[in-house]
């Protein structure tokens, strides 16, 4: 089944989550001295094919060979073994220990009486060092925690080049690195290439793709949709690829912008943001694209006072409001809804009820007691509203699904009535049911008067739900897209921007 | 995909509890095995000597739990706002000293209660500074506190030892009693203070904003920050309360001992109540625990020891027996959210999560 020159075949794998088809029938090979790049959107199955690859998930349908054998893969371990290496985008750099012992961590050469050799494993690091080019960029002795990301990088790289090496995967590795660590990248790659090494390219930047691939293989919504040589296309044909998906769970957004302003953000900047403006009027859901990393959620939470503002004012309604904290963003009709809601959002040891009514506990008492009655009467009917599916209301959030805990965090800022909603990844690990509820709702929110600020990395829910558009790339923004000018290929075409360098 | 959800049934009209499930409610589930260790210990006991259930030996088990109890009431606030205070022994001692200064020095038992509580709500002032502003984590910041806080107790007290207050109404507080009518020894005043904080701090943390604020405080600082909760405020509350009941414990072991005791009878008070709260049933990790479960823990470490007391058995052996109760029931609390995580993963795997 195998080719002989292919050293990583990927055939007809499937892998699925409960509720999504995370990839389906994929097949794919890398040959010896080849780089083949995987490009796709946020959420179109890169991830999980690396991840597959070094054994961090187990595949569910297909078989994966390495150098002609099949593999199967039950292990991070396995996949090492096998020969398989991925360099990630985030290295574990262990902090307190030196570059040589980084590199080595786990397997140490040894002396006699079970001590480490550490001149051995200083001599072999300087010699991979000055091998890959990287002389005088990293000192063997240097702690971990002293390492700049670009070096922590090479640390990686060095890790996965130690020894047994057949394919090597690098997840975004030019996205902590300058121009020119980037181009010293690029030549180690070329000479990993010249040895023989099957390469694996993941990135978002297309025009990198076109200086260091041979081959591209493109991914939407976990199929593949192209697997093409560079040489023979652009990058206008691989964003084609990428896009053009049916609306599946597409939501028909009624019309309910106003003119009047309730957000206006001017010349914001934080340590994440530079010089951002823009404004939300009532009624309005304006929708926050980019990729990952982008920015997005960090804005979010600069203007809901849980990050730091630099410079720059935010106008609710007009009138200029200091936030520092997120008290205060409530206080000036400010609600958010974070990204993670278990880590940000949810108190998952407490019950329906005090999780929904938390925010706005001074309201429900007198003299500093709560009042029972004014807590289950508020409560009470949102349960209902948002059909959160709960035994009863002192059911601990901790054991609701996914969709119904979101709902619950949705249910705690209509219970605050804020004049400003900042969505951040709304429908996360949500089922579908729950997801057309939640749009449902967002709508109707929307239609009351309420401003909405969406942020989502899925297209269809950003094309559909929203009535304008934001891109935001590397900290600023892009003006926004109306909504009937919009299309997948435009907003792609901000985030990556692609006619920037 | 599926799209099951969880128990579909949508939020239940509230139906009239009967007695047993109000009794249930009240106490809470977790706290039924703690109803059920201390019946069988007390049948235990009983079956071994008569004297137990006099009522001169069980006003002794409440006059004994006084002291350890009013701390274990801030501890409960402490470590449901998910901190720890191990100061508070120390704080008891140096409010032990104030008082018995103040009573002596200006012939005022009110005023030695007030400077021994103020005493410890500065000393807690103190803790909530180090935590919420340095930054510090709360066991390191009082393990430092700890040490610091007794020196200051010798420190204050003349000579570094302990202060003479021979005053018959502060003797009262220690070891007065209420309600002597006939063959009837009366309620230790003590025990009575005791009660009356801990209703209070059930009701406030059961019911007001703060309490349930603090909660939420506990069990996900992070998010209870972005629902608009001033963390900073609410840790200088949390330690103000538990130092100003370690000083009103302070002020007890004065009126009991008729000393300020810089050391003697607050040493170790902080591992004492600390068991208690988690034999209650509290999570170190913050967001769960007690004031009713905290006091049945009380109560059932005092009845051990009074028992074991009565039986003659070593002390040596009581300090293993509580060591071995505070192991069991930490280690079934861990089963039962090892129980629910289960559920949580299956309710995840079958609700349509990734």
């Amino acid at each position: 089944m195998s080719m002989s020159s292919a050293i990583l075949e990927v055939h007809a794998v499937g892998k699925s989550f409960p509720g999504v088809k995370a990839l389906s029938n994929v097949s794919m090979q890398v040959h010896r001295g080849e780089v083949v790049a995987f490009v796709g959107e946020n959420g179109a199955g890169k991830s999980t094919l690396l991840k597959i690859l070094c054994g961090d998930y187990q595949l569910d349908e297909g078989s994966l060979f390495l150098d002609g054998t099949e593999v199967s893969h039950a292990s991070p371990l396995d996949a090492r073994n096998a020969g398989f290496r991925l360099v990630r985008q985030e290295p574990e750099i262990v902090p307190y220990i030196s570059v040589a012992e980084n590199v080595f961590v786990g397997e140490y050469p040894q002396l006699p009486g079970q001590r480490v050799d550490f001149a051995k494993m200083r001599a072999i690091v300087n010699g991979m060092l000055k091998d890959y080019g990287f002389e005088g960029m990293l000192d063997v002795r240097a702690l971990g925690n002293t390492l700049s990301p670009a070096q922590m990088h090479i640390v990686e790289i060095l890790r996965a080049l130690k020894d047994g090496v057949k394919v090597i995967a690098f997840d975004e590795p030019t996205s902590s690195l300058t121009k020119r660590e980037a181009d010293r990248l690029f030549d180690l790659i070329r000479k990993l290439r010249t040895q023989g090494l099957g390469i694996i390219y993941v990135s978002h930047r297309l025009h990198e793709v076109m200086e260091i691939a041979d081959r591209v293989v493109v991914l939407k919504d976990g199929v593949p949709t192209g697997d093409l040589k560079i040489a023979q296309t652009s990058q206008d044909d691989i964003i084609r690829l990428m896009v053009g998906r049916e609306l599946a769970h597409g939501y028909k957004r009624t019309e309910t912008s106003t003119d009047r302003v309730v957000l206006e953000v001017r010349n914001l900047t934080s340590r994440w943001h530079k010089d951002i403006s823009f404004q939300i009027r009532a009624g309005e859901i304006v929708g926050f694209g980019g990729l990952v990393g982008a920015g997005r959620t960090e804005l979010a939470k600069v203007i809901f006072g849980a990050l730091a503002l630099e410079s720059g004012t935010i106008r609710i309604c007009g009138e200029v409001k200091k936030i520092k904290s997120p008290a205060d963003a409530i206080q000036a009709n400010i609600g958010f809804a974070p990204e993670d809601r278990k880590a940000e959002g949810l108190i998952l040891v407490r019950s329906v009820i005090e999780n929904v009514s938390l925010a706005v506990y001074a309201r429900l008492a007198r003299f500093g007691i709560l009042r029972n009655s004014a807590v289950v009467s508020m409560v009470s009917p949102l349960v209902k509203k948002l059909d959160i599916k709960t035994p009863s209301m002192d059911m601990v959030v901790g054991k609701l699904s996914g969709g119904n805990q979101q709902k619950v965090v949705l249910a705690r800022w209509l219970a605050a009535k804020p004049q400003l909603l900042i969505l951040d990844e709304p429908t996360r690990a949500v089922d579908v049911g729950a997801k057309a509820e939640i749009y449902k709702l967002m709508d109707e929110l929307a239609a009351d008067g309420m401003a909405i600020m969406m942020i989502s990395s899925e297209m269809p829910e950003l094309l559909s739900m929203s009535d304008r558009i934001i891109v935001m790339r590397d900290g600023e923004i892009s003006s926004p897209i109306e909504k009937k000018d919009a299309t997948e290929e435009v907003l792609l075409n901000f985030a990556l921007g692609k006619n920037a360098a | 995909m599926t799209t099951t959800e969880q128990q579909g049934t949508p939020v239940q009209e509230a139906r009239r509890p009967g007695i047993f499930k109000r009794f249930l409610d009240f106490t809470g589930a977790e706290n039924l095995s703690l109803i059920i260790a201390l019946v069988i210990m007390v049948a235990l006991i009983s079956t071994q000597t008569e004297f137990f259930f006099s009522a001169r030996n069980l006003l002794n088990i409440g006059q004994n739990m006084a002291v350890v109890g009013l701390i274990a009431v801030g501890m409960t606030v402490v470590i449901v706002s998910a901190g720890l205070d191990i100061s508070v022994g120390s704080i008891a001692g140096a409010a032990s000293v104030v008082c018995a200064l103040v009573v002596t020095h200006l012939g005022t038992v009110l005023g030695g209660v007030v400077f021994g509580m103020g005493i410890g709500i500065a000393l807690g002032l103190v803790n909530a500074t180090i935590i919420a502003i340095l930054r510090v984590n709360p066991v390191v910041a009082t393990l430092a506190t700890f040490s610091a806080f007794r020196g200051i107790a010798f420190l204050i007290a003349p000579g570094g030892r302990p202060v003479g207050a021979l005053d018959p109404t502060l003797a009262l507080l220690g070891s007065g009693r209420i309600l002597q009518i006939g063959d009837f020894p009366g309620i230790p005043i003590a025990f009575v203070i005791l009660v009356f904080v801990a209703v209070s701090a059930h009701f406030v943390l059961s019911s007001t904003v703060f309490g349930r604020t603090l909660y939420s405080m506990g069990g996900n600082p992070q998010a209870a920050r972005l629902a608009g909760i001033n963390l900073t405020r609410m840790k200088y509350y949390v330690y103000a309360i538990s130092g100003a009941l370690a000083g009103l414990a302070g002020v007890i072991v004065t009126a009991r001992t008729s000393s300020g005791q810089p050391a003697s009878g607050t040493q170790g008070l902080e591992l004492e109540a600390i068991t208690a709260v988690f034999l209650g049933g509290a999570l170190l990790a913050g967001g769960k625990g007690s004031i009713v479960g905290t006091m049945l823990a009380v109560l059932l470490l005092a009845t051990l020891s009074n028992g074991m007391n009565l039986l003659g058995i070593p002390t040596f052996y009581q300090l293993v027996a509580k060591g071995l109760l505070l192991v069991l029931a930490v280690a079934i609390g861990q089963w039962r959210l090892a129980r629910d995580e289960r559920v949580q993963a299956k309710i995840t795997a079958g609700g349509g999560t990734p």
